[in-house]
């Protein structure tokens, strides 16, 4: 077993549970010991840098410290988190005075950072630490003849100063990963744009077309499923998938999955277990295929 | 090595619709997709229209999308790409309407640059605004701005170096879903001038119209402009500084600042992000009525948020965080 600090992000405790049901499900299945941080806070929702700086480095350089004293890297299952706690430790490592502020707010509440936390996406957990081929032998439904466009999201790749988990031009894990599962990955322009999520309240109608644009992308290009590493753009891909299509006028109709609960149906998941029934667009059509191909 | 260039064409005075069209090259050491491009234009197609001048990633014409990513073509080179992609496939900026093959009408990336006044406002060009303006002598506060931090953070804080090639602008995904929003290159310069000591700008005019729609608080965060930019300078970075500088500032009519300023709330009270609570912050009861049908639809599939959020464990420490800063009072 791998302990890791789990850092779900609110959204999977919130609104996508089945996020976090999913990734506890496959984590057990693939050897991952998720040991959880009940002190730890939201990171900010990738805008609390506008709100202010210093409140982003201490609220998160809290959760790594909390991290720290428990001795694991973290894990985190949504990109914004990624990126968010990506960049407060890439700043406390490198600026010290960043460092001091921080740890003088620490000292207050009992806790201290010294940079040894490193802060990890599930998906690029499972291609480099726990391997593909362990995935691969683990299974039990094959995901073939099912079409899978991967969708990135933004801030699981860039800024690439900061996050190096792939190549930011032409990325492949997610890729590698869904034929693994013996899926057949789309490819489309628009797998590693934006879902639009940031501005969905601030600007509904342009926000969502960017997810409308994506999903249509993925439709014309014979998908069965889209699946993103990332609750925020499932929120917009999913949730607002009605008002996305109304936007870009284009029927849209596609079942959009966390990517937890993709491998969880490979691993044996039902549809209750996977939480599919949460979700605006079915899975229903693709699982009855897929529960055709029982390997083990 | 022989490689192959697919470019992107189209002539609207005698093409009823754009095509690619193949050129086979060879290369030869250092040569960079503007090189392949000048030799295809003088040696086998002198049809092939595209912008170049300096090449020396100074003037900026060359940009295009190259294997789908926005670059510069002289600061690119031919072999990393054919290592990566196999192929050099050219296309036109995005964002912009074409005017031919590799071409665009960059007019409105240069009206909204406009848009911004970019220059220092004398005493007869400050713009009288419905936002309160300060008392005389008053300047807007700078409570953010320190350039050590800042060039630690961007690695460069040089927004002046911009050279207004259109790379972020190309690949802004604000602009996709908003064709109006001012984009990535007009707002680091509204940034670089509200910065400005000399600006006299009396009332935060900058930062107010910065914050309309279509402004600063459009911006999507994804990175873009960031990842692209050919110069080092890290637009969505400037975006974020100067929320940060407007909401300190009290400039919060708009809803980007109100949905940052709920999620800052939200943290201050729970430790979380309640889902509910910010949406309310951000667009107020009627706008939770305009989106009613996805609030019930969500509901019906049991994807409602909690509506009263469990504390996080320890939570005193977040209220120290904000007590430490001196945050608290300023949610009103």
């Amino acid at each position: 077993m791998i302990n890791y600090a789990y850092y779900p992000g609110c959204v999977a405790k919130e609104s996508g549970k089945e996020l976090d049901n999913s990734t506890r499900f496959i984590t057990e299945k693939l050897g991952i010991n998720l040991v959880d941080m009940p002190e730890a806070s939201c990171c900010g929702g990738g805008v609390i840098d506008g709100f202010d700086h210093n409140l982003k480095l201490y609220i998160n350089g809290r959760t790594l410290a909390l991290a720290e004293k428990l001795g694991y890297d973290i894990l985190t299952i949504c990109n914004t988190c990624t990126l968010t706690l990506s960049e407060v430790n890439e700043e406390l490592i490198n600026n010290p005075e960043a460092l001091k502020k921080t740890n003088d707010y620490l000292s207050k509440i009992g806790l201290k950072y010294s940079g040894k936390v490193k802060v990890k996406h599930l998906l690029y957990i499972i291609r480099d630490e726990i391997g593909l081929d362990k995935l691969k032998n683990a299974v039990t439904y094959s995901l073939d003849g099912v079409k899978v466009a991967p969708f990135y999201g933004c801030h699981i790749l860039r800024p690439s100063s900061v996050l190096k988990f792939d190549d930011v031009e032409n990325p492949s894990g997610f890729e590698e990963l869904i034929k693994a599962l013996g899926a057949e990955p789309v490819s489309y322009i628009r797998r590693t744009k934006c879902c639009g999520f940031q501005t969905i309240l601030v600007n509904e109608v342009t926000s969502t077309s960017l997810a409308g644009n994506a999903i249509y992308e993925a439709q014309q290009n014979k998908a069965d499923v889209m699946v993103t590493p990332c609750p925020l753009c499932h929120l917009s891909l999913d949730t607002y998938q009605g008002v996305a299509a109304m936007n870009i006028n284009k029927e849209l109709s596609l079942p959009i999955l966390h990517l937890p609960q993709l491998i969880g149906v490979a691993l044996g998941g039902s549809y209750a277990e996977m939480g599919f029934s949460r979700h605006n667009i079915s899975f229903r059509a693709v699982m009855s295929k897929i529960k055709q191909n029982k390997l083990k | 090595m022989e490689f192959t260039v697919k470019s992107y064409r189209f002539n609207p005075e005698i093409d009823e619709k754009s095509y690619y069209k193949e050129y086979v090259l060879n290369d030869f050491p250092g040569m960079t997709v503007l090189n392949a491009l000048m030799k295809v234009k003088a040696e086998i197609d002198g049809t092939l229209s595209f912008r170049r001048s300096c090449r020396s990633a100074i003037c900026g014409s060359c940009a295009m999308k190259i294997n789908g990513i926005t670059k510069l073509a002289c600061k690119t080179q031919i072999s990393s790409e054919i290592e990566k992609f196999g192929i050099i496939k050219v296309d036109p900026l995005g964002n912009m309407p074409i005017i031919r093959d590799l071409i665009v009408d960059q007019e409105v990336f240069f009206d909204k640059i406009k848009e911004i006044k970019p220059y220092l406002l004398g005493k007869k060009d400050y713009i009288e605004d419905d936002f309160k303006a300060l008392k005389d002598g008053e300047k807007i506060k700078q409570p953010v701005y320190y350039k050590t931090e800042f060039q630690t953070l961007t690695g460069n804080n040089d927004t002046p170096n911009c050279i207004l090639c259109e790379c972020c602008y190309s690949e802004c995904g604000g602009v996709v879903a908003n064709p109006k929003y001012l984009g990535p290159a007009a707002l680091a310069k509204l940034y670089r001038y509200s910065e400005d000591p000399r600006d006299n700008d009396k009332n935060g005019s900058r930062l107010v119209n910065g914050s309309k729609p279509a402004g600063m608080f459009d911006c999507v965060l994804c990175q873009a402009c960031e990842e692209f930019c050919p110069k080092g300078i890290s637009p969505v970075k400037t975006i974020v500084k100067m929320h940060e500088k407007a909401i300190k500032n009290s400039i919060t009519f708009s809803k980007g600042a109100k949905h940052i300023i709920g999620i800052a709330r939200s943290i201050q009270e729970t430790g979380r992000l309640d889902e509910i609570k910010v949406a309310v912050d951000s667009v107020g009861i009627s706008g939770i009525l305009n989106d009613l049908p996805v609030a019930i639809g969500a509901g019906l599939k049991g994807k409602m948020p909690p509506l009263r959020l469990k504390l996080i464990k320890d939570m005193e420490d977040i209220r120290v965080a904000f007590k430490d800063l001196n945050l608290e009072e300023k949610h009103d």
